[in-house]
């Protein structure tokens, strides 16, 4: 019998005794038995719900809420998507999300302050004191100065087409302004809007295995999608390589094959270098830009406007473009209803040609592609190490091995693109995509996942009631007022905003520039701050109204990540006297105008759900064959493609650019696209007078300037994995886990030039304000660059308001061109801003 | 003695005369109170009050049953050594030295008890003993040479008992049978103790030895260094004892017999010496991960711990007992028992910190610390374990106790070897 | 509240009970996981699902994820200067020689039939001689009383006494009902296995196979159920 464990076990027992030399008594005891206790069974619940978790975080992912006594003892994932490679997903922050429904700092009450504002002191109240007084002083202010000058800020919508949802039918019933988030945020990549005419591209994130090559520029899927990053490794473990293109070294690019240390906001020059090489190199396909393209279109050297058909005929075919026949060797014009060449065009990409308008002159024509080949031409592997300071050579082999592998997807963060000049890394980086085929294609494409924007569903009859039109207004504007560029659409209300309403955002700290913003607040007569945790934002409230946490409200959640449509669902009932937005918002139309709410508001969620249902269930229609009741049960895709990618229908029907961007018309956001075809060469003034008309580069932009020798750090917020914006900053178990300290992550080499050692507390700050955080020393970080991840609370720093003290709020004119809230509007850039260094001074320590 | 008619007087004189010893058993029992209610508030609160964590599990109280343990040795070596090896210097203070190695075995005993967490489940010890536990062997060990000790006291001084009459001497006589009888169970008990005394020593360096998670404690060496620390700190016990009891004029002996201790100590000392240079050498030599535990002893944090106990716990007592002149002096004896005391006790607590305070891996953040930390990481890679108020009475309490039973014993117990029989 | 209690695996809904099930295992498993350090990304989400799962208090972990740089989530530097970070995440490895289990005085801390290590904390006496024993660092000591960010306990178990060690326990009360342990449930990448070390054909065993999984301090020779896939070689670009 061999020796087992048993055996030895009682052996070695047996002369343990005989050392001792002494007879104690030896019980049996059953070394390997189970006994009873340890194989007892889970403890008993009352019920298990299946919701949703939604913090602004594009995750949407499907949770289990385990409830024991009426308390929430356990949120696991649900793991339940049909499409079972998307289980479990969920993560570390959504299964610790219990410790904000019964924690510290919920909001239990309704408050009204006694102190001063910020100073975060209040009386409880009743919900009819609250309500009373919030609809008696929006009835003064709307009254007086008109309704429009009470803005309701709120973020995310697809995070909660309902709840949310209320806020803008509300809004639309009173005729308030509403603010905007996507936008606001810099989420918004307006490179996409100004290339491919959509509010963003994504593919599914399922879709990332099937790529051959992952090129992720300024993102950190590994830290901040987490539920999908799976796909990326997915791919990888098929032979996919995968490059991480980052200033930092980040979880993402521990996992690449290369990576990649870029100068910050340098991204532009990188792009223009790969596709310069990749012309070069001769691995471009130019019939794909032929086709899908305004290269070939022809643009008038002396207006620098396209040439159109009615410039040559004199007619008002200002729809028609015009392209030089090589075969033909003569100007042909095209239409915009349908994608590609007539038969047998063969459209010149290059040279330059004389036509004669219909009066008679001759001008000269150029391809518009001719003009982004010469600026392309510009950027050598080169002059890009010049601005990127990567190795040229770097440049050449990333550019090939990019190229030379098909599909292969770019994976783009905020980390490229949250810049005064974002567009124009998006512009450089969506002629990459395009320029080598990979627009439309599975495992290929241009995505950008930054912010839950996406409205998936038809929410007209939810948000507009009665027909009645929103009033936008970019937030930006809120906080800075008007810009002198603003595009004459915006209905910016004509007596200033004098009230806010914020609904579920932490927007006193979070938002860019945040002195100028509290400046603005001073001006306000009156604020609202809805809100469960006691955040910094709710401290500034006039009036805290009590709001549930998604475990107590039924909503309806979509994400751009994943294609299925779900509800969050009630697991338990409101703690404390919270209530929800539709609760909230029928009280206060009820208080203000009892015939309005009788009419609109006198819904329950799901009748708003049903409503938003109905309205897309056409054949084709996005909720097309899905109830209520198969919502209940758990997710549902919606009616998309699958793989759900974007441009399937242009790219395989040659159906005109862009798709429609819900929930805008299409007409609005085809404006952004004159060719109705992917523009690399934009002609509108602004763009000419401006010298972007094609993509190029442009250095980071503060209006405040922050000369680099004086200020020799380039800020980076970055996300962090254990926090969505600011929420969760105060979650116990994660504090536990990374200390819950605001750090600085800077380079061992900059702190001992400052004579700053791990840990110690530094002053960081620019001219337009400062904050005390601890140092982190690490080679992670790339010198001159100083990360502090946003979203901290301003209790986990030492002094100040956090890392918006530092950031800009400038609007870029390009993304004035045209307005559709939160599709072409003006995109903030977090990263511009250059900030000093230094040992804190005494005391704040 | 019949206390009838006694003059007032002589009894205030009496009394005025006991009055510091009076004192010091007050001052003891208070030291005592104070600390089982130091005990009773822990067992409330949990060792939370402690400065123990999941990184530095054991602290004080194991500290203090080790070093108690050592303290122990010093008996049996006078005792069975001046028996078997004919050491006939030793005679007038064998009682002492075994009587302090009982006290000091009982404390070590009693260590334990607030070490555990569940000082109530004490019995479980004995109802499910696991006997792969060199724990378990230990607490055998332990209890078999404190029963040892006791034994042994009582056969030195059951002889005067009987003579007194003393119900102590349960019912055995003074005959020369009796006298020889006794004589021959010390003879047998010498050969018996001796070994047992060597186990203690090694089963408690296994505790620690055996253990492949600590590299630091990992080594062979372990027995014969926690046999020769216990040789050292038990000699030295006996030493001080020894010249304290001859102070207080309860004990008479000559001076050569310090000296002679000293020049025993002074040899433990150069063993110990030798010892941990051979374990520093071969730890260190190869350059390999177990390096950096003694690196931190060398260089590191724990260094000027490491170098006092080296310098002047051992190194001084050395210099001192290897000097002629010095050693003939029992003034510089006491000095050097004293001082090797407190190496020997800063020699444990470098094993303890240094095997303990840093986790076994050391990738960060480290080891979950076990107790809420408010705001901040609950997980650390080393800790600088400091004892608490409450560890401090405790460990004062036991110490009181154990000082109190001494107090008692050479009250009662005729501890001057009569001059020759 | 009179609502009727039900077993929370009974209450889950059809898709995510099978989800969870456990699969093919042999007449006599032996459990064990595999942990894939390639696809571990250091989230957390297994730790601090064991910890809402074992209501396990503030200040204490069952299951953590170690960097294996310089410092929590940030890298080290390597030969030739690049830098370089894995994670590895880390909690009882259930050995088969398990140093803890021979050292408990009292048999507190014993084997299941199925390879489980187990703690009895009625036996206990918390002398927490197990913590020195373990090399792993994976043992806690219940130091005080709980401490937790809720009013209330959380979790699928009893909490266990103060003064008493405690570990992670494989989630054997799931495993009663045929359910992964809740680390392989939640982690999001996919990167834990839970499966039957006896069963040849097992998942858990093919990927230590294939991916030459290995066991950490092996040379401690304690025989982990756990065990782990180093992460790949990077192509260079």
């Amino acid at each position: 019998m061999p020796l087992d464990r048993r055996t030895f076990l009682k052996g070695s027992a047996a002369v343990a005794g005989a050392v001792a030399g002494t007879a104690l008594p030896v019980i049996d005891r059953p070394v390997r038995a189970g006994r009873d206790y340890d194989v007892a069974k889970s403890l008993p619940v009352d019920r298990v719900v299946r919701t949703t978790c939604s913090p602004n975080c594009t995750g949407s992912c499907g949770q289990l809420a385990f409830v024991r006594d009426g308390i929430i003892v356990k949120i696991q994932q649900a793991a339940d998507y049909p499409d079972t490679v998307y289980n479990p997903r969920g993560c570390m922050k959504g299964l610790s999300y219990i410790n904000h429904i019964y924690g510290e700092d919920r909001i239990m009450t309704p408050l009204i302050r006694t102190g001063e504002r910020g100073s975060g002191e209040f009386r409880e109240a009743t919900w009819d004191e609250v309500l009373d007084r919030v609809a008696s002083e929006f009835r003064r202010i709307g009254e007086a100065y008109g309704w429009d000058s009470i803005h309701v800020f709120g973020q995310v919508p697809g995070s909660g087409y309902i709840q949310k949802g209320a806020n803008y039918r509300a809004s639309a019933l009173l005729g308030m302004t509403h603010g905007t988030s996507f936008d606001f945020n810099g989420d918004l990549p307006m490179g996409m809007p100004i290339t491919f005419g959509v509010q963003n591209s994504d593919h599914e994130a399922k879709d990332w295995a099937n790529s051959r090559f992952l090129l992720v520029v300024g993102a950190n899927p590994v830290e901040t999608r987490i539920p999908d990053v799976h796909f990326l490794f997915d791919a990888v473990e098929r032979g996919a390589r995968m490059v991480v293109i980052d200033p930092v070294f980040s979880g993402t690019a521990s996992k690449a094959d290369a990576h990649i240390r870029i100068r910050p906001g340098t991204d532009a020059a990188l792009g223009l270098a790969l596709v310069h090489q990749i012309l070069v190199d001769g691995l471009a396909d130019l019939d794909f830009m032929r086709t899908y393209t305004d290269a070939s279109l022809l643009v008038r050297t002396d207006t620098g406007r396209r040439l159109r058909q009615a410039d040559l005929l004199g007619d008002d075919a200002e729809d028609r473009f015009v392209v030089w026949d090589e075969a033909a060797r003569a100007p042909i014009t095209i239409g915009t209803e349908k994608l590609g060449m007539p038969p047998g065009v063969v459209a010149a990409l290059d040279g330059t040609f004389e036509v004669t308008l219909h009066d008679g002159t001759q001008v000269t024509v150029t391809p518009g592609f001719a003009l982004v080949r010469a600026e392309v031409g510009r950027w050598t592997p080169e002059a890009a190490e010049a601005v990127t300071e990567i190795p040229a050579e770097t440049i050449v082999r990333l550019a090939r091995a990019y190229a030379s592998e098909k599909p292969a997807a770019i994976f783009m963060g905020g980390g490229a693109f949250h810049w005064y000049h974002g567009d124009l890394v998006g512009r450089a980086f969506g002629l990459l995509a395009t320029i080598t085929g990979n627009i439309g294609r599975s495992g290929g494409g241009f995505s950008v996942y930054v912010g839950q924007y996406k409205v998936r569903v038809i929410v007209a009859p939810w948000w507009n009631p009665g027909g009645r039109k929103l009033k936008v207004v970019p937030s930006i504007y809120f906080l800075r007022g008007r810009t002198e560029t603003m595009h004459p659409a915006v209905p910016y209300p004509e007596a200033g905003f004098k009230a806010l309403f914020c609904s579920f955002s932490n927007m006193f700290i979070q938002s860019p520039d945040i002195n100028r913003l509290h400046e603005t607040l001073r001006e306000l007569e009156f604020i609202v701050v809805a809100d469960n945790q006691m955040t910094d934002t709710v401290a500034w409230a006039d009036v805290v109204l009590p709001a549930t946490t998604w475990y107590e409200k039924l909503d309806l959640t979509a994400t751009p990540l994943h294609p299925f449509l779900q509800l969050q669902q009630a697991a338990i009932p409101p703690v404390g006297e919270s209530r929800s937005e539709l609760e909230m918002w029928r009280e206060i139309v009820r208080r203000i105008d009892p015939g309005l709410a009788a009419e609109y508001f006198d819904v329950t969620e799901d009748d708003a759900i049903r409503m938003i249902l109905e309205a897309g269930a056409d054949p084709g229609g996005p909720t097309e064959g899905i109830t209520l009741e198969q919502l209940r049960e758990g997710p549902v895709r919606l009616n998309v493609p699958d793989p759900d990618i974007p441009f399937l229908r242009q790219i395989r029907d040659l159906e005109p650019f862009p798709p429609r961007s819900l929930p805008a018309s299409l007409e609005a956001t085809a404006a952004f696209l004159p060719t109705r075809r992917i523009e690399f060469y934009k002609e509108e003034d602004r763009f000419r007078e401006l010298g972007e008309t094609v993509p190029t580069y442009r250095d980071a932009y503060d209006d405040r300037v922050h000369d680099p020798a004086e200020w020799p750090f380039v800020l980076l917020s970055s996300h962090s994995k254990w926090r969505i914006h600011s929420t969760y900053s105060n979650n116990p178990w994660l504090a536990e886990i990374h200390g819950g300290r605001a750090t600085v992550l800077i380079h061992p080499a900059d702190a001992a030039e400052r004579g700053i050692g791990e840990g110690d507390p530094i002053e960081m700050f620019n001219t337009r304000g400062s904050l005390v955080a601890l140092a982190q020393l690490s080679d992670a970080a790339r010198p001159g660059t100083a990360t502090l991840a946003e979203g901290w609370w301003t209790r986990y720093f030492r002094s100040g308001k956090g890392v918006n003290e530092l950031t800009s709020s400038v609007v870029n004119p390009i993304h004035e061109v045209h307005f559709v809230p939160n599709m072409w509007a003006p995109s903030t850039g977090w990263k511009d801003c250059r900030v000093q260094i230094r040992r804190a001074p005494e005391g704040v320590s | 003695m019949s206390a009838t008619t006694i003059p007032a007087g002589a009894i205030r004189a009496r009394l005025t005369a006991r009055r510091p010893l009076v004192l010091w058993i007050g001052f003891l029992v208070l030291v005592m109170a104070a600390g089982g209610a130091a005990f009773l508030y822990q067992y409330a609160n949990g060792l939370v009050v402690t400065g123990m964590r999941n990184t530095v599990m054991w602290g004080q109280y194991i500290l203090f049953f080790m070093f108690f343990v050592g303290l122990s040795a010093g008996g049996l070596i006078v005792a069975s050594a001046g028996r078997l090896f004919g050491v006939r210097l030793f005679k007038p203070i064998t009682r002492l030295a075994v009587l302090a190695a009982t006290v000091a075995v009982l404390l070590a005993a009693i260590f334990i008890l607030p070490d555990l967490g569940r000082p109530e489940r004490l019995l479980h010890i004995f109802l499910y003993p696991n006997f792969t536990s060199p724990m378990i062997w230990d607490i055998m060990i332990v209890i078999a040479y404190m029963a040892m000790s006791a034994f042994y006291v009582w056969l030195y001084v059951r002889a005067d008992l009987a003579r007194r009459g003393s119900w102590l001497a349960f019912g055995t006589g003074t005959s020369a049978r009796a006298l020889a009888r006794e004589e021959r169970l010390k003879s047998a008990m010498a050969w018996v103790a001796l070994p047992a005394a060597i186990l203690l020593h090694s089963i408690t360096a296994w505790i620690f030895g055996l253990q492949i998670s600590r590299g630091f404690w990992y080594s062979g060496i372990m027995a014969p260094m926690f046999i020769t620390s216990a040789l050292v700190s038990g000699l030295a016990l006996v030493i001080l004892l020894a010249l304290v009891m001859r102070r207080l004029g309860r004990l008479r002996f000559g001076d050569e017999l310090v000296a002679f201790l000293g020049g025993l100590l002074g040899i433990f000392i150069a063993v110990l010496f030798f010892l941990t240079a051979a374990e520093f050498l071969t730890a260190a030599y190869p350059g390999a991960p177990k390096a950096a535990a003694f690196e931190r002893l060398l260089v590191g944090i724990y260094a000027p711990l490491f170098w006092f106990e080296v310098a002047i716990g051992l190194g001084v007592p050395f210099v001192i007992l290897a000097i002629r002149p010095l050693r003939l002096n029992p003034v510089w004896v006491a000095a050097a028992a004293a001082i090797a005391i407190l190496g020997i006790f800063v020699h444990r607590l470098n094993l303890i910190l240094n095997g303990l305070s840093y986790a076994t891996i050391q990738y960060p953040p480290g080891v979950s610390v076990g107790v809420d930390q408010g705001l901040g990481s609950s997980f650390a890679l080393s800790h600088w374990y400091i004892p608490t108020a409450v560890e401090w009475l405790v460990v004062a309490g036991v110490l009181a106790f154990g000082a109190l039973v001494f107090t008692v014993s050479v009250l009662i117990l005729p501890m001057q070897e009569p001059a020759d029989h | 509240m009179s609502e009727p209690k039900v077993s929370p695996i009974d209450a889950l809904p059809a898709a995510s009970r099978s989800y969870g099930e456990i699969g093919p295992r042999s007449a006599s498993p032996h459990w064990g996981m595999v942990v894939d350090q390639e696809r571990c990304i250091g989230c957390w989400s297994c730790a601090v699902i064991c910890k809402s799962e074992n209501d396990v208090p503030l200040g204490t972990w069952w299951n953590r994820i170690l960097t294996q740089g310089d410092e929590l989530d940030q890298p080290m530097e390597v030969r030739g200067g690049a830098l370089e970070m894995d994670w590895m995440p880390l909690a009882c490895q259930h050995c088969e020689n398990a140093p803890c289990v021979k050292v408990c005085p009292v048999g507190a801390t014993y084997y299941r039939d199925d390879g489980l290590v187990m703690q009895d904390n009625d036996r206990c006496i918390g002398c927490r001689y197990c913590m020195i024993a373990c090399p792993y660092g994976v043992r806690t000591f219940n130091w005080g009383e709980p401490v937790r960010p809720t009013p209330h306990s959380t979790g699928m178990i009893e909490v266990r006494p103060v003064g008493t060690v405690e570990k992670c326990t494989m989630c054997v009360h799931r495993l009663a009902e045929d359910q992964v342990p809740s680390c392989v449930w939640s982690c999001p990448t996919g990167a834990r296995v839970f499966g039957d070390l006896n069963d040849p054909a097992s998942r858990v065993n093919e990927l230590i196979r294939e991916r030459e999984g290995y066991e950490l301090l092996k040379e401690a020779g304690t025989k982990p159920s756990v065990h782990y896939l180093p992460p790949r070689r990077k192509n260079e670009l």
